[in-house]
């Protein structure tokens, strides 16, 4: 076999628009990245962007390794992948650096490493090998039961870091592999109830107490008697239920991000002169990485702001297309998780910058700064390109 | 089977895509709410947070003299400030607070002063005055400002602000035209309009006060960008206050330093006015005050003296705000109502035995052995309460009234200044409803020669010698020549502003005028001090008695006009508890308008 004339069929095959659209979001996100920190003191900050660039051009290749890769051998190792995932995020666990009141980063060999960005991509292989293996019928409950089970392993793992924002993301990822991959309708309401169950808990056990009357010490107590949950967290859905009530503590985030990008307008405060950013009203160690929306869409407006999410629907657009043209019931699979993935991303993500859902740490894919976050969102969409080309 | 598999697959692939893509549509659509529906709300927010307002204020305007001699002046007071953003360090306030204090000792080694800014003031500033320089040492003079100018390249982040302050170069003189400046209080308004105010003067009294909106100007404001930790990191806008324009006057400096010289050890009050025009040459009332210290903030001991209850009052204006009994300055108004009304022949002759009797009453006359038989000139010469008495009796009160009244007495002149007090000329119907008695002849006899209910000011004094000077015209007095701005032209000349025209008889002022001539020319006058021998002074006298009848308290009075034949000067000068008029006011009269007029010989 001519390894050059398959590679060359491939690049003939390759879906170009998504390249250019993830070409397009890297160039934002470098350019935003060197505008949020252009104000800051530290020479090596100011310099994060080209330390972005590095981490693009790594990505690129791992994009490229990853296409080329044929999806249908991962099956293969899918288990490896699976079990070193948890095995990872249990030493995050154990000797992971502790940042912000969490244990989320390992160090190795002077890189740091965020497991639960592996976790997240081998929980969506390893549910996608589940479910496409022959006689495996998704339709009857025992599959969404191993299915969840799959799930639940590393989630609990990730909540204990914890890093409640990738844990939502595996949420959708999953819901729409069990979607596509051919779950019951039914099983999906019994879901749906557990899940408006959690939620009515999660918002009851902080609405309650507070039409009760209680005192604040009173309802947090409340709160992570009932959830198990931190008290940091209960403060960011307090100021997701009432943003006014907090706007220099819990909610400072949200309230700064909200006026950066609010003041922004239609055209935007133009490049390098966001005062929300420049001024450290948005907090500057966030403003590069989770809230670069928030930049964005101060210094060029809701136009820049439309721009981006129109990429974002190219993305989404060409993952779908991807999955509908698949060969195989994987590459499907595989498919749909990598979009739902992408989707749930730019969607908590956006919606925590303009307000509308509480803050939760999830970055920006391909735009946000991070090293982990651009690699694992390359090779998944990466895996999109590779089903792309060995279509039908 | 395996395509009805495919087929649902597919259908499902596109429920999700377009649930996706209504998830994006709805950030969209959020976005669009935050950025352009509420887009002013948040804009709105990022301003407020980020900008403050600096009011900076404008160099005051300068007061001058008809000549332009610097009446009120600004010279700035220098202060070495630190810019303290760019000190600021990484991590706690202290290691910021540290480098500053460093700096500090070093500047302070190298000026030779002692650091001033405690640990509590830096605290201060950063609580209250973040973005703002810290102002670290004041009131530099010239050797300070020259060490730091010489080792400012060592010292990053510090320079020398000015900052306007007022100054009186000439002291105390007229300092009760002129007034005086203190911190200004801004209104709840400014306040709520800008963040920071630096600090700003405005007029307290006098014309600093009247012409406060002149001479202020309007402040500019400046617009500082400040970081979320409140350091200032750059000026967002700057709009540059406007001077305010200099007042100028029509004082002469010159003279009004005689006529303080002439008050000198007294109280009382002294006004010069240009006869042909009203524009006041000199305003002067003792004991005076230096308002140089008002500038700074006075202390409390300092305002209970200028304030004390001694009778000093050295911050009362008496040449507009104190009010005596004009006495025999009074005379010649009562000469002028009678003449005028053609019911006195003015060679009527009218026999002083000394006293004046009326009823049970007597009023004595200043010469107890009497006057002899006089005519009207002679009685003014020697200020005769008999012969006035006897004139007052024989017309009736109301033609003086109307007189007095056509003269101004009574009312404010209308000089532009705040306090002015208006006197007190007393009719029936005033009298009826002051004191619910009739009018009667002794009041008629008691206004006659300026005693009774009359009250009158030093410069409605100063102008009715002008308007007898001058033939019947009353101007109004003026102080301001003009305002005009700092560099612009010199101002041309006032038109005199015309109150009334008298309208009087040659023959009147012939004998009101050649009365006054006698005052001081004639052997006997009564104002022979102010006799001078170059020009030829005409002038009446006046001795008021004044609280309770033999206590011996008078206010002395002399009010002149040089030279007689074309008068260029007209001058009402009072002293408190004085001998008379003759003695006690005339030397000081004659002095004056001996300065003045040998001054403008010698300056043509």
């Amino acid at each position: 076999m001519n390894v050059l004339g398959l590679h060359f069929g491939l690049l003939k095959r390759s879906n170009w628009l998504l390249v250019l659209a993830m070409l397009a979001l890297v160039v934002i996100g470098v350019l935003f990245i060197r505008s949020a920190c252009a104000a800051r003191q530290e020479e090596v900050i100011r310099g994060l962007f080209r330390l972005q660039i590095l981490w693009a051009a790594v990505g690129l290749g791992v994009f490229v390794l990853i296409s080329l890769f044929d999806y249908r051998r991962l099956s293969d190792g899918v288990w490896l992948y699976y079990v070193s995932a948890l095995v990872l995020l249990v030493m995050v666990l154990v000797v992971g650096n502790e940042v912000y009141g969490g244990r989320r980063w390992l160090n190795f060999f002077g890189m740091n490493l965020q497991p639960s960005e592996l976790g997240k991509l081998s929980l969506l292989l390893a549910v996608a090998w589940f479910l496409s293996r022959p006689g495996v019928d998704p339709g009857r409950g025992r599959t969404v039961g191993v299915v969840l089970a799959l799930t639940a392993v590393p989630l609990v793992l990730i909540l204990k870091e914890p890093d409640l924002g990738t844990a939502i993301i595996c949420v959708p990822i999953v819901f729409a592999m069990l979607y596509t991959g051919g779950a019951s309708l039914k099983h999906f309401g019994m879901m749906g109830l557990v899940g408006g169950l959690v939620l009515t808990l999660l918002f009851g056990t902080i609405l309650v107490p507070r039409w009760m009357g209680m005192d604040v010490a009173g309802q947090k107590a409340v709160f992570t008697r009932v959830t198990r949950l931190k008290e940091y967290q209960w403060k960011r859905l307090v100021v997701f239920v009432d943003p006014a009530s907090d706007r220099k503590g819990a909610g400072y985030n949200s309230w700064q991000s909200a006026i950066a990008v609010g003041s922004g307008g239609l055209t935007g405060k133009g490049y390098m002169r966001g005062t929300q950013s420049s001024l450290g009203y948005l907090p500057r160690t966030v403003a590069s990485t989770d809230f670069i929306f928030a930049v964005i869409a101060e210094e060029v407006g809701f136009a820049g702001g439309a721009v981006v999410l129109g990429l974002y629907a190219v993305i989404i657009a060409c993952g779908m297309l991807a999955a509908a043209r698949a060969r195989d019931k994987l590459g499907r699979l595989i498919c749909t998780g990598v979009t739902a993935m992408a989707f749930a991303h730019v969607f908590v993500n956006i919606a925590m910058t303009i307000g509308a859902m509480p803050v939760t740490g999830i970055p920006l894919p391909l735009v946000s700064y991070g090293g982990s976050f651009m690699l694992c969102t390359m090779a998944s969409l990466g895996l999109l390109q590779s089903v792309y080309c060995r279509r039908i | 089977m395996n395509t009805r598999n495919d087929h649902r697959d597919s259908v499902r692939i596109s429920v999700l895509t377009l649930l996706m893509m209504a998830g994006l549509l709805f950030l969209a659509g959020a976005l669009w709410i935050t950025q352009i529906s509420r887009g002013d709300h948040y804009a709105h927010n990022a301003r407020r947070q980020s900008l403050r307002v600096v009011r900076v204020p404008a160099d005051r305007g300068r007061i001058v003299d008809r000549n332009g001699i610097r009446l009120a002046d600004n010279t700035p007071s220098f202060s070495l400030c630190v810019f303290v953003e760019e000190f600021r360090k990484p991590g706690r306030w202290s290691f910021t607070a540290e480098a500053v204090a460093r700096q500090l000792r070093d500047v302070g080694a190298v000026i030779g002063r002692p650091v001033e800014v405690s640990a509590v003031d830096f605290t201060n500033h950063i609580r209250s005055r973040l973005p703002l320089p810290l102002v670290a040492w004041t009131n530099l003079d010239a050797r300070v400002m020259a060490r730091f100018a010489e080792n400012q390249w060592r010292f990053r982040g510090m320079d020398i602000v000015a900052t306007p302050s007022r100054t009186y170069p000439l002291l105390t003189r007229a300092s009760h035209v002129l007034g005086y400046v203190g911190k200004s209080d801004l209104t709840a308004v400014a306040k709520k309009e800008f963040d920071y105010l630096l600090p700003d003067l405005e007029g307290r009294s006098g014309l600093e006060h009247r012409y406060d909106a002149e001479l202020a100007g309007v402040a500019g404001r400046r617009i500082l960008k400040v970081d979320a930790s409140g350091f200032m990191s750059g000026v967002s806008q700057e709009m540059d206050p406007v001077p305010g324009r200099d007042l100028v006057l029509t004082l002469d400096a010159r003279i009004q330093k005689m006529a303080e010289a002439a008050l000198e050890g007294e109280r009382g009050a002294a006004v010069v006015i240009d006869p042909r025009s009203g524009e006041v040459l000199a305003m002067a009332s003792s004991p005076s005050f230096d308002p140089n210290v008002f500038v700074m903030g006075v202390s409390r001991e300092l305002w209970k003296t200028l304030n004390a209850d001694d009778g000093d009052l050295p911050l009362l204006n008496r040449s507009i705000s104190a009010v005596y009994p004009p006495g025999s300055l009074f005379k010649p108004v009562v000469a002028i109502a009678g003449l005028e009304n053609n019911v006195w022949d003015p060679d009527a002759l009218v026999a002083c035995p000394g006293y004046y009797e009326l009823g049970s009453f007597r009023i004595r006359c200043w010469n107890a052995s009497g006057h002899g038989t006089i005519s009207l000139r002679k009685a003014i010469e020697q200020s005769c309460n008999c012969y006035f008495c006897t004139l007052g009796q024989k017309i009736g009160y109301e033609p003086i009234f109307h007189m007095a009244e056509a003269f101004g007495l009574g009312r404010r002149t209308g000089i532009e200044l705040d306090g002015e007090l208006g006197g007190l000329l007393p009719s029936a119907a005033w009298k009826k409803a002051q004191v619910s008695e009739a009018w009667r002849d002794g009041d008629t006899c008691n206004a006659s020669i300026g005693q009774g209910f009359l009250g009158v000011t030093p410069l409605q004094m100063a102008v009715l010698c002008a308007t007898i000077a001058n033939g019947g015209h009353l101007y109004r007095p003026r102080l301001v020549r003009g305002v005009r701005a700092p560099e612009a032209p010199a101002l041309g000349a006032l038109l005199p502003e015309l109150v009334r025209e008298l309208n009087w008889s040659a023959r009147t002022l012939a004998v009101v005028r050649g009365g006054m001539h006698d005052v001081v020319n004639a052997p006997g006058g009564t104002g022979k001090n102010a006799r001078l021998e170059h020009v030829v002074v005409a002038a009446k006298t006046g001795t008021a008695e004044v609280g309770r009848k033999g206590e011996g308290h008078k206010h002395v009075w002399m009010m002149a006009f040089a030279p007689f034949d074309a008068p260029r000067i007209a001058v009402a000068m009072v002293v408190e508890e004085g001998v008379s008029g003759g003695s006690t006011v005339g030397p000081k009269v004659g002095r004056l308008l001996d300065g003045i007029f040998s001054e403008a010989e010698a300056h043509g």
